[in-house]
């Protein structure tokens, strides 16, 4: 009886080692947070390794990376993030782009998507992501300059941490309007919450969500079996699939 | 340098919170001293829930009771043009709910280790309840409304997760020192974020040392500030 105990006991401790042998941490910034569920599905599918999604801004993951946080791979929303951490000798390569990222205006039900709309009073408050840590916060920033109307709406405008919570208020109805990601209202789940129009991308910055692989990988193998998945055919349908360009 | 904005919103804050609860929390404790209702356990488990309960459970409830697409938020924004979300009395709202317990509680063991004669002799001699209260029972209990005011005064001053989600960031409407100091860690700036720090941590402790250097010197049955 006391050896089955033992066996048990050993069975348990040993059970965390295994499960780490076949996963991989993925940091992913909260744009491509619903688009990386549907990659980890497939990849998941075709090499039975489990990828674990860490979702944040951009700027926090890169902060918590400097700081050697455990993850394997960093998918970011643009690529001045993973090139700073490959300044300074944290990653195995260049960033590349794995996504070029589509800038949305996201209103609830019963407001038409439009940039003149924003100026209008049933639209009380308007969200976007923090523009020094998050590119697409950055992207809706230059678009509304450009078409110099920031001014106009300074007094609408509410921070979120980044694309998540930018999220979170415009489906909670908290605010009337939202920039966001083309990918969010393409979730499958997010389809028919409220309109969406895309904004000009002559307005903003390309958005070239670059992909790194860290130094520090504990997974290191299916970290870099996950980087050559992104770039597989497979992946790229997804991308589309999820709005991407 | 640090822009100081966000330390004065704090204190802001924490004063006004400090003021609504004293309000609020006065009658509830004294009610809870006296009354003699089966109520009264179920009435103190709501009270003390801010104490276990994660910020960000409180946030996420108040974000969708304050949103002004439904229910309560809805009434308050078509009925009165009241919006809580994003906005200063949005986030006094909640510190209230939040900060709760640690004006009741001090105050409530304050009026029931006062002996019964007090207000027995009180009401003999022809006051009223509410006279008995503020005549009698209050400037007996000085040092637990003290202990309750100041320790409110210093959780509010620790608000984090209840702001990052109902506050939208909003600098000096709704950017606390709390956030500042996860705004300026993010984008990097350690130096800010230790300003921030630094002056939290000091007002922090001087405000704690302040509270039990009091108890100390008066009270017997005050020994932990809860």
């Amino acid at each position: 009886m006391k050896k089955i105990y033992y066996r048990l006991l050993i069975a348990v401790l040993i059970m965390p080692l295994c499960a780490t042998a076949q996963k991989v941490r993925v940091a992913v910034a909260a744009n491509a947070q619903f688009v990386s569920e549907a990659l980890a599905t497939e990849f998941k599918r075709t090499t039975g390794i489990t990828a674990e999604m860490i979702v944040g801004s951009s700027g926090k993951l890169t902060a918590q990376i400097e700081q050697g946080a455990p993850f394997d791979v960093f998918l970011s929303a643009d690529t001045k993030y993973p090139q700073a951490l490959y300044d300074k000798g944290l990653t195995t390569q260049k960033p590349k782009t794995y996504a070029l990222g589509v800038l949305v205006l996201w209103t609830i039900k019963d407001i038409r998507p439009s940039l003149p709309i924003l100026a209008r009073s049933q639209v009380k408050k308007i969200a976007i992501a923090n523009p020094e840590l998050a590119p697409y916060g950055q992207a809706a920033m230059e678009c509304l300059k450009v078409n110099r109307i920031s001014g106009l709406l300074k007094d609408k405008l509410v921070i979120g941490e980044s694309i998540a919570q930018v999220n979170q208020y415009l489906l909670t109805g908290a605010v009337e309007a939202a920039f966001t990601a083309r990918s969010v209202v393409m979730d499958p789940e997010l389809k028919d919450k409220g309109n969406w129009t895309v904004i000009d991308p002559r307005t903003y910055h390309p958005m070239r969500q670059g992909v790194v692989i860290l130094k520090t990988a504990a997974n290191a193998e299916s970290a870099q079996k996950f980087y050559d998945f992104l770039f597989s055919d497979a992946a790229k349908k997804i991308f589309e699939q999820y709005g991407y360009r | 340098m640090a822009d100081l904005q966000p330390l004065w919103l704090t204190l802001k804050l924490a004063s006004v919170t400090t003021v609504c609860l004293l309000l609020i929390g006065v009658p509830i404790a004294a009610a809870l001293a006296t009354t003699r209702y089966r109520i009264k356990p179920f009435v103190e488990a709501v009270v003390s829930l801010p104490l276990v309960l994660p910020p960000s459970v409180l946030g996420f409830y108040l974000l969708l009771a304050f949103s002004p697409a439904q229910g309560l938020g809805k009434f308050l924004s078509d009925h009165f043009n009241i919006h809580l979300l994003f906005s200063f009395p949005g986030l006094v709202v909640g510190s209230v709910i939040y900060s709760l317990p640690f004006m009741v509680h001090p105050i409530q063991s304050g009026l029931e280790a006062l002996p019964s004669s007090l207000r027995e002799a009180s009401a003999t001699l022809g006051k009223t309840n509410m006279q008995t209260l503020f005549h009698v029972l209050l400037p007996n209990v000085k040092p637990a409304l003290l202990t309750g005011i100041v320790l409110t005064f210093a959780h509010t001053l620790g608000e984090f997760g209840l702001v990052l989600m109902i506050g939208g960031n909003l600098p000096s409407v709704t950017r606390v020192a709390s956030i500042a100091i996860y705004n300026e860690v993010e984008a990097l700036n350690f130096h800010n974020a230790h300003v921030y720090a630094a002056i939290l941590l000091i007002v922090s402790f001087i405000i704690l040392l302040t509270v039990y250097s009091l108890n100390k010197r008066t009270t017997k049955h005050l020994r932990s500030p809860l």
